[in-house]
């Protein structure tokens, strides 16, 4: 299998005046093309962080962030925006949709910053949205979906623009037990469909164990543990 | 991410936060606004002055003084009875300047007062003598009714329009609703007639106003009441020694109106070709001063009118004449003064409506920066998926476009109504006073350009500032942001 992220040594400290706050303290790992990987820890343990550095919104302290063959710690600023448009989609956990469009509104969004043809985008968007199962909500405002049903919609608008890595922070984590297992189902459906990589940060280790072929433990910005599917915690 | 995806977001911008956006376009309206009636004032003036110049033909004529004449005190209205050397401005002179190359047609003024006898009413007015040549040129050109001398013998005459509401008739076609004082004489009237009664004046069709005979009367000395006088010395003032001769003519043509500017000095009065001017018995002298000059030379004109060829014809004339020892008042030579002064006029005018433009600016700069604390998040989330400072900074920036295209082009739109509106007020107190309509306002093409693009360049001026600021935004900090 074929490495399609790698990261050596990632730092990453926020200065706030005179102190250092470290919060990724050396953080090296590989992630095998189609792979499922969770990133498990308590909060604060920097699990935000390193999704924010692999999805180029955050620039890395120290270390390499190697992605699909390109080194973002030598990327411009425009470059990473490439990045966090063609090779990356993030999901959040307050999901992120542009409140006053619509569902379709909010995909059509980026692939417009993806420059596709305006005439492509509606259909394309709508078959995205139907694939996550809200073909019969596209003309909805996040404010008229349930937050399941909001979650699809940025699923969704993250995967726009076809990338190879999803990048899911906390996608559970304003939803219920039932609307979080469809969730991560449905990231892992979409995972055993395609070739798209995905990685998942969350605090809740059964759920992340459930889903993924690897979970991770970070503490302290440290990775402390790493647990493969089928093994025992 | 492509221009009318910008342009689409941009306006789903504006018309998410409509109340604040229409408020901060409706401050740029209002500079623009300012501005285009403020120039368009400045350009109107301007417009009408050279155009009222070119009409007039001031620019290719000029006027031969017997003397030489400090045009400073012409300017200020302060003639004085000039000093130095005055060389009589006789036949023999006008023969001469006729003969200067680039000379079209010259010709003395010949101007004295009559009573002018139409039907029951009479006016008293001035006769000024104007040779049949000038049928070539403007004002005589465009005669609104009947026509001009065919030769300078005929007995004929054009009346002036303000001469026939002095007899209490005006030509039977617009000219309604005029009220106010009839009797402010302006533009060259002699003196307002005995006849005028606003409240009497009758509209009468021009076929019936062309072709009647008037009568011209005029007061000569009476050679017997001159030698009874000075036998029997004169007892009482009303023995003057005087009578009087009438003429009778046929009026071919009515003058156009006087416009407020730069109207032709030949109007106003009653013209008569020259030959039967000379026929027509007078005084002789046409005024005090010629009356009181120091040469009693009866072929001494006052004044004698030249025009040239051309505008470069101006100056080789100019100079021959003024080595005849005459002295020469030429507007053209206050040309260069008069531009300059517009556009002094011009850019103060414009100041004023640039303040207000910057004022509007400020909105533009207080409403986008309120925009990017409102939409922090956003742009986040767009940084997040994909769109790169770039595309933050130029949906900032054609926001802040739209904002100046919309308030260019609606500015635009309230500076000309308030100039229509203006301009029918100036008229509406003008009309009165015997003007022909004008228009005081003019919008050229370069100032709806240039206020459209004034209007966008401030806005982008303004949305710099912003949409640097917007592009800037942490995205990690942003979806933070609540």
């Amino acid at each position: 299998m074929t490495t399609i992220l790698s990261t050596t040594d990632l730092t990453k400290t926020y200065y706030k005046g005179s102190i250092d706050i470290p919060v990724l303290r050396g953080v090296s790992l590989d992630v095998a093309e189609g792979e499922f990987v969770s990133v498990a820890g308590r909060s604060g343990s920097g699990k935000s962080t390193f999704l924010n550095l692999v999805g180029g919104l955050d620039t890395a302290t120290g270390g390499r962030i190697v992605i699909h063959g390109a080194e973002l710690s030598a990327m411009d600023r425009r470059e990473l925006a490439r990045h966090r448009r063609d090779t990356v989609g993030m999901v959040f956990q307050s999901f992120n949709l542009i409140q006053s469009r619509t569902a379709l509104e909010n995909v059509t969004l980026a692939l417009a910053f993806g420059d596709h043809p305006r005439r492509d985008r509606r259909r394309r968007a709508s078959e995205i949205l139907t694939r996550v199962g809200l073909g019969d909500r596209l003309d909805h405002t996040p404010g008229e979906l349930s937050g399941g049903e909001a979650q699809r919609v940025a699923i969704a608008r993250a995967l726009a623009n076809a990338p190879d890595v999803l990048l899911a922070d906390e996608p559970t984590g304003n939803l219920d037990s039932r609307t979080s297992d469809e969730i991560v189902s449905l990231l892992r459906r979409l995972r055993d469909d395609g070739d798209l990589t995905v990685i998942m940060v969350t605090h809740d280790e059964p759920m992340a164990a459930s889903v993924s072929d690897r979970v991770l433990r970070l503490l302290d910005g440290r990775l402390v543990e790493e647990t493969r599917a089928g093994e025992a915690p | 991410m492509r221009f009318g995806d910008l342009f689409q977001l941009s306006l789903e911008n504006l018309w998410r936060t409509r109340l604040r956006s229409s408020l901060t376009t409706l401050g740029v309206v209002i500079g623009i606004g300012v501005l285009v009636s403020m120039v368009s004032f400045g350009t109107g003036i301007q417009k009408n002055v050279t155009e009222g110049f070119r009409e007039s033909d001031l620019f290719t004529s000029m006027e031969v003084l017997p003397t030489e004449i400090d045009l400073e005190d012409v300017m200020s209205g302060n003639i004085e009875i000039p000093e130095g050397e005055i060389r009589p401005l006789g036949d023999e002179a006008v023969e001469a300047i006729r003969a200067i190359p680039g000379v079209e047609v010259a010709f003395p003024e010949v101007r004295f007062p009559v009573r002018i006898e139409f039907g029951e009413r009479e006016a008293r007015t001035h006769l000024r003598a104007i040779p049949s040549l000038m049928a070539d040129y403007r004002p005589f050109t465009d005669l609104p009714h009947g026509r001009f001398f065919e030769n300078d013998d005929e007995p004929s005459i054009i009346l002036s329009q303000r001469f026939l509401r002095n007899v209490g008739i005006v030509v039977a076609e617009g000219l309604e609703g005029s009220g106010g004082d009839g009797g402010a004489a302006e533009g060259g009237e002699a003196s307002a007639g005995e006849g005028e009664d606003e409240d009497e004046l009758v509209a009468v069709p021009v076929d019936s106003i062309l072709g009647r005979e008037v009568e011209v009367v005029t007061s000569v000395l009476d050679a017997s009441g001159l030698l009874q006088a000075l036998t029997q010395g004169m007892s009482r003032a009303t023995d003057m020694p005087l009578r009087e001769e009438t003429v009778t003519l046929t009026v071919i043509g009515i003058q156009p109106q006087l416009t407020g500017f730069g109207g032709s000095r030949f109007l106003g009065g009653v013209l008569v070709p020259t030959g039967t001017a000379e026929g027509i018995p007078r005084l002789g002298f046409t005024s005090i001063w010629e009356a009181l000059g120091p040469s009693d030379d009866a072929g001494g004109y006052p004044s004698v009118y030249v025009r040239v060829k051309t505008m470069r014809d101006l100056e080789t004339v100019r100079e021959a004449v003024e080595e005849m020892g005459y002295g020469v008042v030429a507007i053209a030579d206050q040309l260069e003064e008069f531009k300059r002064n517009f556009l002094i006029m011009d850019a103060l005018l414009g100041a004023v409506g640039t303040v207000a433009l910057i004022i509007a600016s400020l909105g533009i700069i207080n409403t986008m920066v309120t925009s990017i604390l409102e939409r922090t998040r956003e742009i986040g989330i767009m940084k997040a998926i994909g769109g790169s400072e770039g595309d933050i900074r130029k949906i900032f920036f054609v926001e802040a476009a739209t904002i100046g295209v919309l308030g260019g082009v609606f500015g635009l739109v309230l500076g000309w109504v308030v100039t229509r509106i203006a301009n029918v007020f100036a008229n509406h107190y003008l009309r009165p006073e015997g003007f022909a309509a004008v228009d005081f306002f003019f919008i050229p093409l370069w100032l709806i350009m240039g206020a459209i693009a004034f209007a966008v360049a401030v806005s982008l001026l303004a949305g710099v500032y912003p949409a640097v600021r917007a592009a800037r935004v942490d995205p990690v900090q942003a979806l933070r942001h609540d």
